[in-house]
């Protein structure tokens, strides 16, 4: 459709247009979205135009480019909101200090906060693996920054196809799997390292679903003090705005647009310049500076430049603190000559903040930032009033209305709640021989999503700032098993530990939303409590599909109410999130992944336990209850088994578990702690076993037969690969025995005594029968190269 | 001189990124650490009471990180912007036996600037070695087991055994340290005879010729740190500043009692020790 005679332009020698809404027809207007490429819908250029009517004008490009990214998905949330609201954003608890802006911040002790902060780059590391994900952990840590909290450690779940995809299986346009992990994993390691944050956790997944749009979700861990914590917006009227930081250039321009909407053959092509391009050694000083500025008290309010640019973040800062804003766009520094006024006004170039400063402490932070060699500039000031303007040479180009601006749309689109079928299919299976047991527990230990990943959290830097006291990996320090969960100690005066894990299983997710997301929530709290740290606040990052279409927003539905009911019987604060819907390609959909970072306290870090096993003759405990319901787990998928039983949650069950096995490390009883998951008890005893280089010889009879209301008893497969929620593994010194089963039975948790530490080798029994008798050793070697195998391609 | 006397210069620029856990050590032992950016010893940009001078140090250090990115060679472009600036103050800081440290990026700048492993004179005009891309092809960050082999030469580690192994770990992409190869045979053998080898890379029996992973880069002897002929100027791979306590080390928890002390902190001391008596 040829629009171009509703474009004119605004005056000779000023490089802006007047769009001629008043002048469009319906159609006319969804030809101007589609040829701004601004992505809004029809009925959303309508409204646009009545509220320009009622001014008496048309709007500029550059209006009407600042309301399409202000009312895109990514910045205004506006097929998401209504469910969050209804589930989980508001949960009050007495940590929460700050909930809703760009990181959330919760309390730490008495005269500190951390915050946190969670979000999704996949579109960008789809089309720049490289660029994408680097950019991601730069925009995660100017997020927590800008509360005025220094960075402490990098978390990054990343989510991919299988290695081992086919080419022609791989849509047309998007980029290998084998491809975009390399390049994801290379960005995180050259951006992470460089800026000095460790790396401390996340988690590596695969699964065919990401083939056509993989996931690289990123979060951030801050911590400062109470008096520093600086909010996202203006003090008042007469505070001048200064942007430091990296130059403005075309790179990132519509990236948010770019973010909701599908994936399609031509994004690579068509969507390039929408992939911003990240500079740590810009990013580095500009923490430091930022810091610096706002400890001396120098600083109003600060926020960084991410999705929007400094569109979004002038008029949001300003009306968040009750006031208007004037932006001269020509004193923008840039990258490149030859902008035009919209693109400076949307481009989200990296490394920018923008600080509001009292006028007399103007000369003093700049100073700051030039000590650093940061560029900075007075760019404009916070007026009286409710508008945004943007002046080009003295010449208004822009001037909004704040409350219509940042007043997105919110839709509660039809959605379909899928009905999950709980029937246990008769998997087929039967009692397995010795050798085929084994062969199934070396393949699931070796297997992509299970096996060790090494070769990622060795090139990231997880120890610089010296503060980690639990890193990614635990156990003997030349060949350690997996960690459940990192712990840093913030302070250099206090023993207290902030830990941290990110979870989520695909898998169940894809069955069974609703309860996949309840087991993402309980398996980030078992890492937590594993680790002997009380869970304290909940972050999370939810990667969907298109919510055009009724069934992807169903499941984003059961997913916000799991999120909510999690939380609400755990007074857990949701404090932040990110929603990244749109994550579909040619081939379909993502698995529903809501991606949960927790964040978890200990009160000394030297009590916090580890998986790997400590000393021969303890004694190991079965913690939990197992049950039969074996969809989506490692087992079945290994055996080819179609069930959509995923394992449940029964949040009663989980409060006594947890709140035992903390008491219990409270106490000093536990040597060892591990959550059973993928791969259920089979693979966690093994886990236990390769960190510590010890055997163990276990007996499984009475697995699953622990409680009266259970019926059947349970077959050897599922007593080893049931994935059930609330579970954990301890070691238990002989003397302490007594202790521990009369813990557990006063707070109602089960447990069943399984055997000791032992040997080399793992010997699983059932009753008199030998189940298997592998060499740790053997266990070590699939586990361990797993993931290496794939990349050989052998 | 007492330990609250002596003052150390923690010097950084952008990109460096180990300077507060640097700044932490020396501070925990009751010296007065001090960060210093380069631009207040070159007097650029700096207001009033802003400017420094090596002089009113007895202690330089360069921390780890990543200077100016590391998109050129390691360290080159901080050494580079050191020497026009101060480079003729810190071949005087050098000759006066004051003390130089510099781990990860800071021996990579150390050997940059010519003062390690500085074979002729304080500070050689061009760099004698480099430390190059680990065998590997990649950054790792791993733990590494030093054997201590300085007879006594090295002020850095005084307080150390012959001998004995510590844990210091490792988080380099470019730590394998060469000598010109037309002069490294009679080079390595001063390094060896005159006593400026300070650690090696060891596996736990204290085999020196251990390959990977214990050799994290591949360094010809398993070479992980020097010093130069004063003893005074020390470059080490691995971060000692990460294991001053014994909660960072990579298996702190395996024991359920056990020293405070991390493996890093001796080191801290020693060249602390040194300051004290010399000055």
């Amino acid at each position: 459709m040829d629009v171009s005679h509703l474009f004119r332009e605004m005056e000779a020698g000023t490089p802006v247009r007047v769009v001629l809404l008043s002048e469009a027809s319906e159609d006319e207007l969804g030809g101007i979205s589609e040829i701004m490429g601004i992505g809004l819908s029809t009925e959303e250029m309508s409204r646009i135009r009545t509220h320009f009517i009622s001014e008496g004008r048309d709007p500029t490009d550059v209006e009407l480019e600042a309301l399409g990214q202000a009312w895109s998905e990514h910045c205004c949330y506006k097929s998401s909101k209504y469910f969050m609201k209804r589930s989980f954003i508001g949960i009050k608890a007495p940590q929460t200090v700050i909930e809703g802006e760009d990181a959330g911040v919760v309390e730490f002790d008495d005269e500190h906060v951390y915050c946190v902060g969670l979000e999704s780059h996949n579109h960008p590391s789809a089309i720049g693996p490289y660029g994408g994900s680097a950019t991601g952990v730069g925009g995660i840590i100017r997020d927590v920054l800008c509360m005025g909290a220094q960075p402490i450690a990098v978390i990054d779940p990343l989510f991919f196809g299988p290695l081992d995809t086919p080419a022609e299986e791989v849509p047309e346009g998007i980029n290998h799997p084998r491809f975009i992990y390399s390049g994801v994993v290379a960005g995180i390691r050259d951006y992470g390292n460089r800026i000095g944050i460790p790396t401390v956790a996340g988690m590596v997944n695969f699964h065919p679903g990401y083939t056509g749009n993989p996931l690289v979700n990123v979060g951030c861990v801050g911590i400062g003090r109470k008096e520093n914590v600086i909010h996202s917006r203006v003090g008042g009227p007469g505070e001048v705005y200064i942007l430091a930081g990296g130059r403005t250039g075309r790179d990132g321009i519509h990236g948010v647009t770019f973010a909701s909407a599908d994936l399609s053959a031509e994004s690579e092509e068509k969507d390039r310049g929408s992939v911003q391009l990240g500079d740590p050694i810009t990013k580095e000083p500009l923490i430091h500076s930022c810091l610096e500025a706002n400890e001396k008290g120098l600083l109003r309010g600060m926020k960084d430049l991410g999705g929007g640019g400094l569109s979004c973040v002038s008029g949001e800062m300003a009306l968040d603190g009750g006031a208007g804003a004037v932006i001269h766009l020509d004193r923008v520094p840039l990258k490149e000559e030859g902008l035009a006024p919209w693109e400076i006004w949307v481009s989200e170039s990296q490394e920018r903040m923008m600080v509001s400063v009292a006028p007399e402490n103007v000369d003093a932070v700049l100073h700051m930032f030039r000590k650093w060699d940061v560029e900075a500039v007075v760019i404009g000031e916070v007026v009286e009033g409710k508008r945004v303007k943007a002046l080009w040479h003295g010449r208004t180009i822009l001037d909004l209305d704040l409350e219509f601006f940042t007043a997105g749309p919110e839709y509660c689109r039809i959605f379909e709640s899928r009905k999950v079928d709980r029937d246990i299919p008769d998997p087929g299976i039967g009692p397995l021989p010795r050798e085929k047991l084994e062969d199934a527990l070396l393949s699931i230990l070796s297997s992509p999503n299970i096996c060790s990943k090494e070769d990622v959290f060795r090139v990231y830097d997880h120890e610089v700032r010296g503060r980690t006291v639990i890193k990614p990996y635990a156990g003997m320090p030349f060949s350690p098993g997996p960690s459940d969960a990192a712990v840093i100690k913030p302070l250099e005066d206090s023993y207290k530990g902030i830990v941290i894990t990110a979870d989520v299983n695909p898998y169940f997710c894809e069955l069974d939303p609703y309860r996949g997301t309840l087991s993402a929530m309980e398996e980030s709290v078992r890492n937590l409590v594993s680790t002997g740290a009380y869970p304290h606040s909940v972050t999370d990052c939810l990667n969907f599909g298109n919510p055009e279409k009724p069934d992807r927003l169903g499941d984003f539905e059961r997913a916000c109410t799991a999120i909510g009911e999690f939380a609400r019987h755990f007074t857990l604060p949701v404090v932040s999130g990110n929603v990244s819907l749109y994550n579909e390609s040619e081939i379909g959909k993502v698995p529903p992944t809501p991606t949960i970072m927790m964040v978890g306290l200990i009160d000394d870090i030297r009590s916090a336990t580890t998986p790997d096993l400590k000393e021969k003759g303890n004694i190991i405990y079965l913690v939990g209850r197992t049950r039969n319901e074996m969809g989506g787990t490692a087992f079945f998928r290994y055996m080819g088994v179609e069930c959509s039983c995923v394992p449940d949650v029964d949040l009663e069950l989980s409060g006594k578990c947890m709140d035992a096995i903390l008491e219990m490390n409270g106490e000093g009883l536990l040597f060892s702690v591990h959550d059973l998951s993928e791969g259920g008890l089979a693979a966690a005893i093994s886990e236990m076993c390769i960190g510590g280089g010890l055997g163990a010889d276990i007996n499984i009879r009475r697995v699953g037969s622990m409680s009266e209301d259970e019926g059947e008893p349970m077959d050897v497969n599922e007593k080893l690969f049931s994935e059930s929620n609330s579970r954990y593994l301890i070691e238990v010194p002989p003397q302490y025995a007594l202790k521990v089963e009369d813990c557990l039975s006063r707070k109602g948790a089960p447990y069943t005594k399984l055997g000791t530490v032992l040997g080399d080798s793992l010997r699983i029994t059932d009753g008199e029968t030998i189940l298997m008798d592998v060499p740790v050793s053997d266990l070590d070697y699939a586990w361990r190269n797993g993931l290496r195998k794939l990349m050989e391609g052998s | 001189m007492k330990a609250d006397e002596v003052k150390v210069c923690v010097l950084r620029m952008e990109g460096t990124n180990c300077e507060q856990e640097t700044f932490d050590a020396f501070r925990r032992l009751g010296a007065d650490p001090e960060f210093v950016h380069l631009k207040q010893l070159e007097g650029r940009d700096t207001l009033a009471g802003e400017n420094r001078s090596l002089d009113d140090y007895q202690i330089l250090m360069f921390p780890g990180g990543f200077s100016a990115g590391d998109y050129v060679r390691a360290g080159a472009i901080f050494a580079a912007r050191m020497k026009a600036s101060s480079g003729r103050d810190l071949a005087r800081f050098i000759d006066e036996g004051k003390a130089v440290g510099g781990f990860c990026n800071g021996f990579q700048i150390m050997v940059e600037l010519g003062i390690l492993p500085a074979f002729d004179s304080a500070m050689s005009e061009h760099p004698e070695a480099v430390l190059h891309a680990n065998d590997s092809g990649r950054f790792e960050c791993r733990p590494t087991l030093l054997k201590h082999v300085n007879r006594g030469k090295c002020a850095w580690t005084g307080k150390l055994e012959e001998n004995e192994i510590r844990l210091i770990p490792s988080a380099h992409a470019e730590g394998k340290f060469m000598l010109p190869a037309e002069r490294e045979r009679g080079l390595y053998e001063r390094l060896f005879d005159e006593d400026r080898i300070v650690f090696r890379y060891s596996d736990p029996s204290g085999d020196v010729e251990a390959p990977y992973p214990y050799n994290p880069n591949g360094s010809k002897f398993n070479i992980a740190g020097i010093t130069n002929d004063g003893g005074n100027v020390f470059g080490l791979m691995p971060h000692p500043e990460r294991v001053f306590f014994r909660n960072t080390h990579p298996d702190w928890y395996r024991r359920r009692v056990g020293p405070e002390e991390g493996d890093g902190r001796k080191i801290f001391e020693s060249v602390l020790e040194y300051v004290m008596k010399r000055f």
